[in-house]
Order: structure tokens, then sequence, then C-alpha cells
């Protein structure tokens, strides 16, 4: 057996121990959502435009990780919508600055594994930085709206009087707790998956201009930093559609 | 009145986020003499014929040449003018095109007349924009609690520079003793800012420092049984020293952040809720935080799963582009980000027992 197999049974076992039927759906979650991304890779090898498969799979991967979760349906909808605006405001911030920055492709630092493949495949791979950014910022996207859209239902459906303005002003404070730790979680995934590289500029002394304009490096950090934009921009978009949907709610209300 | 007065606020905030960005950039478009590797700026480009070229596994892309026109902006060749030959191919893999007004490093060449190398492009405009909108939305958004969140990081990169600096210093022999340390300093800071100094943080600490531990033993445990098979330790990127305990390191700094994100909540919900409840049994509380956990266990799993895995596109991509299996393709680029998201997912799940059972045993409802 594989060590790949080993830990993911291990990680199912603790699935179902910690969350019974909901663990099972999480791990299967995380299968589906690899198979989603491994295709989409196929895909955009089969030459089909990487920006509009990467939106595509995207929207898919956001609904299986948001509706497989346990959050409520009011919840989980509003997690939905929310996070496909953010969706749509990390590609329009996300497109422009790739190239601009350029940092498509494979760096200096990339020649050793490159010895012996042809980089001249026909593929636009700053296109495919921008998919690689987009794809990188979901999960984080994802996770943050799931948490403030279900703190903001219970709030819903313990007080069913609480007006909107009032709600989003509890949103924006539960919002505060929460995305004061989810940005934790993205910035040691980054230090976390770039350690090797850190260790590589310090040996070979890059100075700090050069690290800031290496193309794996600066790849490395647009990832990262657009999907804080995205976590941020969470609080108040989550916010705004609950209160929107409160405000509709109160109104059919009063007519009946 | 309310609305009234928030959404002036919002404009002028808009405005001044929107001036700060636009500053940062500008900034660092003119920042050139702050650089000791000569830049040179494109003022004219002539684009010359596109040639065809087929590799051998009939991949179709077009190869260009241009020529680049322009000035050297700083150092002691400031005002120079010349050109620079530079070819690109469509699919920028290697190489980039060149536009008016783009800011290149390039080596200097004096002999036998003054001709230079394009060597990269200067990108620190763009990062500082992006920065700029992320630094504002924080405190635009956020407000007090942006300053916590943006020292947190600073301190945060500071230390992780710092091991960095230590574990070069002694070539790479200590990996896992440096950044297991590192880990410890890492969550008491950022415990410590998020939660302040109560027996609340602590109990989170200790939560957090048991699943990271537990989660490093049982992945050894694994790969003592299943002897690695499958885990491509040739394959991991920029690998200066001996790959394995690199390779732990990097997971166990990259799980951290889930954890502790997971563990604040689960604790804080749970003294909560003890201070609402105080009846509530030990057992209870357990359950309790077990319920919560499950619910935010698989999104959370999925953040560092989208982190690890994404990454590895475009080396798959080029992989599958050169004739390669999709087994192979996946497992010399995706299976060590694979076994780094199950591995994290495992820490993930630990975190919900501990921190449910350490809150159970320690949480007393009179405490805040």
């Amino acid at each position: 057996m594989g060590s790949i197999t080993a830990l993911g049974i291990v990680l199912l076992i603790l699935m179902i121990i910690v969350g019974g039927k909901q663990g099972v759906t999480s791990f299967l979650s995380m299968v589906v959502n690899f198979g989603i991304l491994f295709f989409t890779i196929v895909l955009i090898a089969f030459h089909l435009p990487p920006i509009i498969v990467t939106i595509v799979s995207s929207v898919i991967l956001l609904s299986i990780t948001i509706f497989w979760s346990s959050a409520s349906d009011n919840a989980s909808t509003t997690a939905f919508q929310a996070s496909v605006i953010i969706l749509i405001l990390i590609v329009v911030i996300i497109i422009p600055v790739e190239y601009w920055a350029q940092v498509g492709g494979f760096g200096l630092e990339d020649s050793e594994e490159l010895e012996g493949l042809s980089t001249y495949v026909g593929i636009n791979f700053t296109k495919v930085a921008i998919a690689t950014a987009i794809l990188s910022s979901l999960g984080a996207v994802a996770e943050a709206a799931i948490a403030i859209s279900s703190g903001l239902d219970e709030i819903v459906t313990q007080h069913k009087e609480i007006t909107s303005s009032q709600l989003f002003l509890d949103g924006t404070i539960i919002g505060k707790q929460i995305i004061g730790t989810a940005v934790n979680t993205l910035f040691f995934g980054f230090f976390g998956s770039s350690l090797a590289l850190f260790i590589w500029f310090y040996g070979l002394n890059y100075s700090f201009g050069e690290i800031l304009n290496d193309k794996v490096f600066a790849a490395e950090l647009i990832a990262i930093v657009i999907s804080l934009i995205g976590v941020v921009t969470t609080i108040p978009i989550t916010t705004w559609i609950m209160s929107f949907k409160l405000k509709r709610l109160h109104k059919t209300q009063l007519k009946e | 009145m309310d609305t009234k007065l928030t959404s002036k606020m919002t404009w002028i905030q808009i405005i001044l986020v929107i001036a700060f960005c636009f500053l940062a950039a500008f900034f660092c478009q003119h920042n050139d003499g702050l650089y000791r590797q000569p830049i040179f700026q494109v003022n004219r480009v002539e684009n010359g014929k596109a040639v065809k070229m087929t590799d051998e596994f009939h991949n179709v892309d077009y190869y260009h040449s241009q020529k680049l026109y322009g000035q050297i902006t700083n150092g002691t060749y400031a005002g120079k003018k010349f050109s620079i030959n530079n070819s690109y191919s469509d699919s920028h893999a290697m190489d980039h095109e060149y536009k008016r007004g783009q800011k290149l490093f390039i080596t200097l060449h004096t002999q036998p007349k003054l001709h230079a190398t394009v060597k990269d492009m200067k990108r620190d405009a763009p990062i500082a924009f992006l920065f700029a909108i992320a630094i504002s939305l924080l405190f635009v958004i956020l407000k007090l609690r942006g300053v916590t969140v943006i020292s947190s990081i600073v301190i945060n990169t500071i230390l992780f520079w710092i091991a960095v600096k230590i574990d070069h210093n002694n070539n790479g022999s200590a990996v896992i003793l440096i950044f297991s340390i590192l880990a410890v300093v890492f969550c008491f800071v950022t415990l410590l800012l998020v939660m302040g100094w109560s027996k609340k943080m602590l109990v989170t600490l200790s939560a957090v420092l048991c699943a990271t531990a537990a989660t490093i033993l049982i992945t050894l445990l694994v790969f003592a049984v299943t002897h690695e098979r499958g885990v491509y330790y040739e394959s991991m990127q920029y690998v200066t020293q001996l790959p394995k305990p690199l390779f732990i390191a990097e997971v166990l700094i990259g799980v951290l952040g889930a954890v502790m994100d997971e563990a604040t909540d689960i604790i804080a919900s749970l003294a909560t809720l003890k201070q609402e409840r105080p009846q509530l049994s030990k057992m209870d509380i357990f359950k309790s935080g077990r319920q919560i956990g499950k619910s935010i266990m698989g999104p959370l799993i999925n953040v560092l799963f989208f982190i690890f895995m994404a990454e590895t596109l475009p080396m798959t991509l080029l992989y599958l582009k050169n004739g390669n299996s999709w087994h192979y393709s996946f497992s010399m680029n995706m299976s060590l980000g694979m076994t780094s998201s199950l591995i994290s997912g495992i820490g993930i799940v630990l975190t919900v027992i501990l921190s449910s059972l350490f809150a159970g045993l320690w949480i007393k409802g009179d405490e805040r």
C-alpha cells in the first residue's frame, strides 16, 4: 500500500470518528475536488481557454465545498452566492495584475526541473498563472463565506425580529473574529509551501529587491495576497446578502 | 442618519484607498535608484517576424524576436541609450514579451562596447499595488483588528526569516527541531495577539501543540509502515538540503495556521457556552465541541488542499504536454501536494478532538 492511500485511510477513519456521516461527506468533497482540479488541468492541456475553464470549474468546486458542508440551507445558499461574487471580484483584479507582473511560467530556480522538458507547448503560461492564483484562493473564500453565513444564520434563527441594519452590524463583528484567524491559515499555508524556496533564497544570498522581483516568489505572493483580499471582502459581501434577504423576508411578512 | 454617516465615510475611504494603491504603485515605478542592478526602461519596440516551431510532441508554438530601444535609469550608466535583442515564444513559459514602458533588470557588458542582455522584469509595482489593496481593505473592513492581523503577519514573517537563517547556519542538519521550536513560538505569539493572555489562550495553545505533534508522529508512523511508497521526495522543488526533513517541516508550518484557526473557534465557542450554562458536564462540553468541529473541519481542509494543490498546476500541465501519462504527471508533481493535504487533514481532525477534550477538562464556567 502506498503512503498516500494509507494517509487517506487514516484521515477517513478520523473523520468518521469525529463527524460520522458528515465526516464521510467532507472526505468525499476533498476527493471529488481533486478529481475536478485534475480534470481542469487536463482540459487546459487540450488547449481549451484556461481562464474560462478555470472559472467554470471554480464555480463547481465552490458549490461542492459549500453545499457538502454541514451548514444549513439558508447559510450555504448565502455562502455560495457570496463566494461567486468574490470569485468574480478576484478574476477582475487578478487578470490585469498578472499581465502587469508577468509571473506566468517558470523561473530560473526551476531550470533543473525543466531539464529535458520542452517548454514551447503553445499554451499561454500567463493565463495558467491566472488559473493557479484563482484556484488557490477558492478554499479560503469558501471557508470564510461558510463561517460568516452560518454565524449570521444562527442569529437570524434565534432572533427572528432582528432588523437588517442590526444584522449588518452583527455580521461585521462576527466577521472580524473569524477573519482575524482565517488570515493565519492562509499565511502559514504560504510559509509552509514555500519554505524550501525561502531557504534557497537565503542560501544563495538573494537581496530583498531580488526576492521581491523574483518570478517564482512573486507568483506565490500574488496568489496568497489575492486570497487574502478574497477572504477579507467576504465579510461585507456575505453580510450584505444576508441582510438583503432578511429585508425581503420582512417585506413579504408585512404584506401577509 | 446613521446610514448617511457611514456612506459618507465610505466615500472618503474609497477615495483614500484608491489614492493609496496608486501611490504605492507609482512609488515602485520610480524607485530605480534603490536598486544596485542596472534597470533598463523600454521606450520603443521593434517586433520581428514570427517563426512557427513544432516540438517532438507535436506542440505548436510561435517564436518571435524583438528589438528593445530604451535607456538605463539608474547607476553609473544612467541615461545611456541603446538597444537589446530579445526573443519570446507565445507560451511565455521561460521568456517574456516586453512592451513599451516596462522596466527590466539587465546584465551590462562593457566589452567590447556597451551592450546588455535582459535578466528579468521589474515586478515590484504590481506587487506593491496588490499589497496596498489588501492592507487598505484590512483596515477599512476590520478597523482596529486589522492592526492586530497585520502585526501578527509581520512578526511571524520576521520569526520565519530568523528560523530560515538559523537553519542555513546549521547546514540543514536540524530542520525539524528548528521548525518545531519555531512552530511553538509562532503559536504563542499568534494566539497571544488574537486572544490575549488568559487561561483560554493557554488551553488553545496546548490543544494546538498537542494536535500538531500527534499529526507529525502519525505521519512518521505511516511513512515507516508503508516504506514511503509513492512519496517522491525527488519531485520536491527548490530543494537545497535533505528533502525528507524539509518536507516534514513544510507540512508542520503549513498546517499550523489552520489548526490555530480551528482551535480558537472551538475553544472560544465552548468557553461562551460554559459561561452561559455552567451546569454542563465535561462530557457535554466535549460533545458540543465535536459538533462545532464537525462542521468546520471539511471547509478548512479544503483551504489547505487548494493552496497545496493549485501551485502544482503549471508543472503538471507541462508534464502532460511533454507526452507523459496522467499517472506519471500526477506522481512527479501532485503527489507531494496530495500528501501534505492529507497530513494537514489529519491535523485538522485531531484538533477537533483535542480542543474539545481540553476545553471540557480545563475551562470552568466562572472564568472568561
